[in-house]
């Protein structure tokens, strides 16, 4: 039993590191991405701030999307693979 | 209709019953942010979410008739049939389920009163620990799994339950401070207004997530009730008509809208703003999603928590109530504890009296319990016109009665 808790502990803090090291990534730079295309979009430069803000907004868009999907893809028992930009999914492994 | 024909109508109303109270404790971890800050009216949010709920809850196909299994011993995987996997009778089992619903349902019943956001799931799992200790001894629980993945009350219940406000907390308050540092300077009436249309979409996914997991889980137990009295032969599928009222009642639950809690969660822990809320609402969702993904089984409303407390951290001056903020921990400490002891007694009941009568009067005793605590809502009630309302510095709790809140630095 004492050894079983000691597995549960390392797995946990295996797992632990990397959902907030994705996390970080998506969930605390996502929005800062957000935040810069809203910065772009009120600077003085109307033509390159609309256009950055623009790019900026659609790699947010990308990112909320494959949330979507990828909660409807684990819905349905499936596997999803950002790995080719275009989302993929497949037949559970 | 046989003593096991009944307990199986009961323990299929009840865990409907607790999918109900399930959307409505939970419907503040998506959507408190959104109604403080103003993003959405708070009718329009409750509204929101539930659609998202109901679709969420059609989509999941995978099944979650583990859930029970995660603490309770109550089937071998490796089996061919359904039927002959279960380790205990059928009988058993639906006397464990029925406790431990209960269990579940009344600590939520009683966390809605005092408007205190508290994990279902471990509320459900909780039960279902006490109906099995009493049942089956200590050894009946899976305490700590077998080594070879998470599992067990440590790793289902225990670690992710430490490890994911920390985590959440982490991430809003980094996501929160950024933000702050790159729109320093601009309008904020402009500014306001795209980060309330961010905040709405996030809030959704987190709805959505939220309806294929949790409803999931109802699913799962009604299914092995099915499956305890022979109506059903079949680990990886859900009848049709369990998804479709399991989807409905946790729908139905989330439109009722937990005011109570979604005050707590958007008012009473800090004082949101949309800068914020963005960042609050891209936490929790990735949070869960990232968790989901890697098979760490967290809990929405902990995850949620900790997030809204992370914005009171990244935001330069602000201000966490962090007197809320100890309530809130101790009853998720209480959580498991607390429904154990009322599944436990349960199970007591309805066992001294046999599988019918005894069900019967397990039933009427947590009708008896919720008309209760329903009467003392009504008290001082909080609904979609003053949930947002500022919140008293010196308030301990959002409007509950006052002779329910008693000492403590407030």
């Amino acid at each position: 039993m004492r050894d079983a808790f000691g597995h549960d502990v390392r797995l946990a803090l295996d797992a632990i590191w990397k959902v907030l090291l994705v996390s970080v990534i998506l969930g605390a730079g996502l929005p800062a991405l957000f935040a810069l295309s809203i910065r772009s979009l009120a600077s003085g430069r109307m033509v390159i701030g609309r256009v950055a803000a623009g790019v900026l907004l659609l790699i947010v868009v990308y990112a909320v999307v494959s949330g979507l999907l990828f909660i409807v893809a684990s819905g349905q028992g499936k596997d999803i693979s950002f790995a080719h930009v275009i989302p993929q999914i497949s037949a559970a492994s | 209709m046989s003593a096991e024909t009944l307990a199986l109508v009961l323990v299929v109303v009840t865990a409907l019953g607790f999918d109900f109270t399930n959307g409505f404790h939970d419907t503040g971890n998506a959507m408190a942010a959104s109604i403080a800050t103003g993003a959405l009216k708070p009718r329009v949010a409750v509204a929101l979410s539930a659609v998202m709920n109901l679709l969420g809850a059609f989509l999941s196909v995978a099944v979650a008739l583990t859930v029970t299994n995660a603490v309770v011993k109550t089937f071998d995987t490796h089996a061919t049939s359904a039927h002959a996997a279960l380790t205990m009778s059928g009988d058993r089992l639906l006397e464990i389920t029925l406790a431990g619903l209960i269990g579940g349902i009344v600590w939520n019943l009683l966390t809605w009163l005092l408007g205190l956001p508290s994990s279902s799931s471990h509320a459900l799992l909780g039960g279902l620990i006490g109906a099995t200790i009493v049942s089956q001894g200590w050894e009946g629980v899976n305490w700590v799994g077998d080594g070879t993945k998470l599992d067990g009350v440590v790793g289902k219940i225990l670690l992710p339950g430490v490890a994911s406000p920390i985590v959440a907390a982490i991430v809003a308050s980094i996501g929160t401070f950024a933000i702050f540092r790159i729109v320093a300077g601009l309008a904020l009436k402009r500014v306001n207004r795209g980060f309330r249309w961010g905040q709405v979409c996030t809030a959704s996914l987190v709805s959505l997530a939220h309806g294929t997991n949790d409803a999931q889980k109802t699913m799962g137990v009604i299914t092995l009730a099915l499956i305890a009295t022979g109506h059903w032969d079949h680990l990886d599928a859900v009848p049709f008509w369990v998804k479709l009222v399991c989807a409905i009642a946790i729908a139905a639950g989330t439109y009722l809208g937990g005011w109570r809690i979604i005050r707590t969660l958007g008012k009473g822990l800090v004082d949101i703003e949309p800068r914020q809320g963005v960042a609050v609402d891209a936490s929790t969702a990735t949070v869960i999603l990232a968790s989901s993904h890697l098979g760490f089984a967290l809990s929405t409303t902990h995850v949620a928590s900790g997030s809204i407390v992370g914005a009171g951290i990244g935001k330069p001056g602000a201000q966490v109530r962090w007197s809320t903020a100890r309530r809130m921990v101790a009853a998720w400490l209480l959580t498991v504890p607390a429904a154990a002891i009322v599944g436990g007694t349960m199970w007591i009941v309805g066992h001294l009296f046999g599988l019918g009568v005894g069900s019967i009067l397990e039933f009427l005793c947590l009708l008896a319990v919720a008309v209760y605590l329903y009467r003392r809502s009504r008290h001082e009630t909080v609904g979609a016109s003053n949930v947002a309302d500022a919140w008293e510095i010196d308030q301990a709790a959002p409007n509950v009665p006052a002779d329910l809140v008693s000492g403590g630095q407030r």
